[in-house]
């Protein structure tokens, strides 16, 4: 089973490549260099996904005790911090020959940061809790909180930068994206989200794992 | 009879250390940012809500160590009832606490900065009530998770300020208005978010500090 | 616009690198985990075969 998602994702994220690259055309503004988009923006909706499943599982933890939730949240956690360091390492390498800087506090950058350190410090607290039961419960809590953040960091900073900046900040591929870019950053996310499922499924294999040995 | 007292001479004893800690940080502040004045106005919102929040880490942070220092931990932990009653008395003695400290601090800041604040007093009071609750609300929730992690002074920061981002965002926003002689109204989204902010940290925080208490 | 295919390739070749890794960690991990619960699988077994036999000779008087 696990091998054929596998084989899966990988078909998909070979398909991924060839629309980004064959089949998508060159973009008139800003070159070939956008099409790292095809890589960044499914990157963050992947992270996206990642956190509410991270909220999903935290919930039924708490409610049911299932050590399955709990595994998979911590997963979930993990490969979406993984994705969401993706997303800022090449958000920032596109923006350098974009807007002539590695760094601007633009409205996705500056969110995309603050989830990083919030689901890194969710690490970092089941990380330091060694009463594998506490660090559970922590976590799921944790886990709550920082999903019911998201949309309030999403707000607070779209409102920070966009009530007093011009719009000179290029929203890729333009005002209206045509469909050939929109289906190649599709395949793209399926191939991203084929590869989210196949993390979080091995790496919340591996926890149940260790959870058996330390029994 | 006796354990309040204790509490209450802790709490002056925090009152005091965090006014010093203040008053340091407006030196710090003066120093680093030199005689400038225009320079200073502009950063004025941003400095008061860094010295609140620094102010914050320190106080809240220290919300447990009493039940912590004197072993009176199972003392909570044990306790009958809805563990939620402690998380709201916890949260209305720090609420208390970073009121009064906010309010030391304004009068700091109005003094060395030559401020006139009688007329942006209101607006002030609403902001700093709203943007204090959600500090206190996620501070008082994530003490708890943090009293008995070997490195708390280092993870409870690290919890709490992405976190708490949105927030600060938000009253700064809100005070640069209000500073500016604005009506509240102008900054009335902020002023929405911060509430929504109150009622989510409010509510996540009585839900489930049972599980945060568990023994 | 110059096409700048050294920072296409830079985020797409970083992508992988990471991604790589984090695969290459978790088979790893996944295998030593798994070899040490057949390690276990084979003393418990290897235990309870003795067992019964302690056990028997006890009770001879």
């Amino acid at each position: 089973m696990r091998r054929l998602l596998g084989s899966v994702t990988v078909a998909g994220l070979v398909a991924g490549l060839v629309m980004a690259f064959g089949v998508a055309p060159r973009e008139e503004t800003q070159g070939n260099v956008q099409r790292i988009m095809y890589l960044h923006v499914p990157s963050v909706w992947v992270a996206y996904l990642a956190f509410a499943v991270v909220l999903v599982c935290s919930v039924v933890y708490l409610v049911r005790r299932a050590e399955g939730a709990d595994q998979l949240a911590h997963a979930s956690a993990e490969v979406g911090v993984l994705f969401t360091g993706i997303t800022i390492a090449t958000g920032s390498i596109w923006g350098r020959p974009t807007w002539g800087t590695w760094w601007t506090w633009d409205a996705r950058l500056t969110t995309v940061s603050i989830l990083f350190v919030m689901y890194l410090g969710y690490l970092l607290l089941r990380g330091m809790i060694e009463d594998r039961e506490r660090g559970a419960r922590f976590a799921a809590v944790l886990g709550i909180i920082a999903a019911f953040n998201i949309p309030l960091v999403h707000f607070s900073v779209i409102w920070w930068r966009t009530l007093h900046q011009p719009p000179s900040l290029m929203k890729p591929g333009g005002a209206a994206m045509p469909d050939i870019i929109r289906y190649a950053l599709f395949v793209n996310f399926a191939a991203f989200t084929l590869l989210y499922a196949y993390f979080v499924i091995r790496r919340a294999r591996v926890l149940r794992l260790e959870a058996e040995a330390d029994a | 009879m006796w354990k309040d007292l204790l509490v209450e001479r802790r709490s002056k004893e925090t009152l005091n250390a965090l006014f010093f800690f203040g008053l340091l940080l407006l030196f710090v502040f003066q120093f680093a940012l030199g005689p400038d004045r225009e320079r200073l106005a502009g950063t004025l919102p941003g400095l008061l809500w860094l010295g609140f929040i620094l102010s914050g880490l320190l106080g809240l942070g220290r919300t447990f160590v009493a039940e912590r220092e004197n072993d009176c931990w199972e003392g909570l932990v044990l306790a009958p009832g809805d563990k939620s009653a402690i998380y709201v008395g916890k949260l209305a003695g720090n609420l208390l606490l970073m009121l009064v400290i906010e309010a030391i601090l304004l009068a700091l800041f109005a003094f060395f900065f030559n401020l006139d604040l009688a007329g942006a007093l209101p607006g002030l009071g609403v902001v700093i009530a709203l943007g204090t609750v959600a500090l206190a609300a996620v501070g008082t929730l994530f003490a708890a998770m943090t009293a008995q992690v070997r490195a708390r002074e280092l993870l409870f920061p690290v919890l709490l300020l992405p976190v708490e981002a949105p927030v600060l965002l938000a009253t700064v926003k809100a005070t640069e208005a209000v500073l500016l002689g604005e009506p509240l109204g102008s900054v009335a989204h902020w002023l929405k978010l911060l509430a929504a902010a109150d009622v989510v940290y409010v509510a996540v925080g009585v839900l489930t500090f049972d599980f945060v208490l568990e023994a | 616009m110059p096409d700048n295919w050294g920072f296409v390739f830079t985020a797409y070749g970083l992508a992988a690198v990471v991604l790589t890794l984090y695969w290459r960690f978790l088979v790893r991990r996944e295998k030593e985990l798994d070899d040490a619960g057949v390690v276990r699988q084979q003393l418990r077994q290897s235990s309870s075969a003795s067992g019964p036999q302690a056990a028997g000779g006890g009770r001879l008087p």
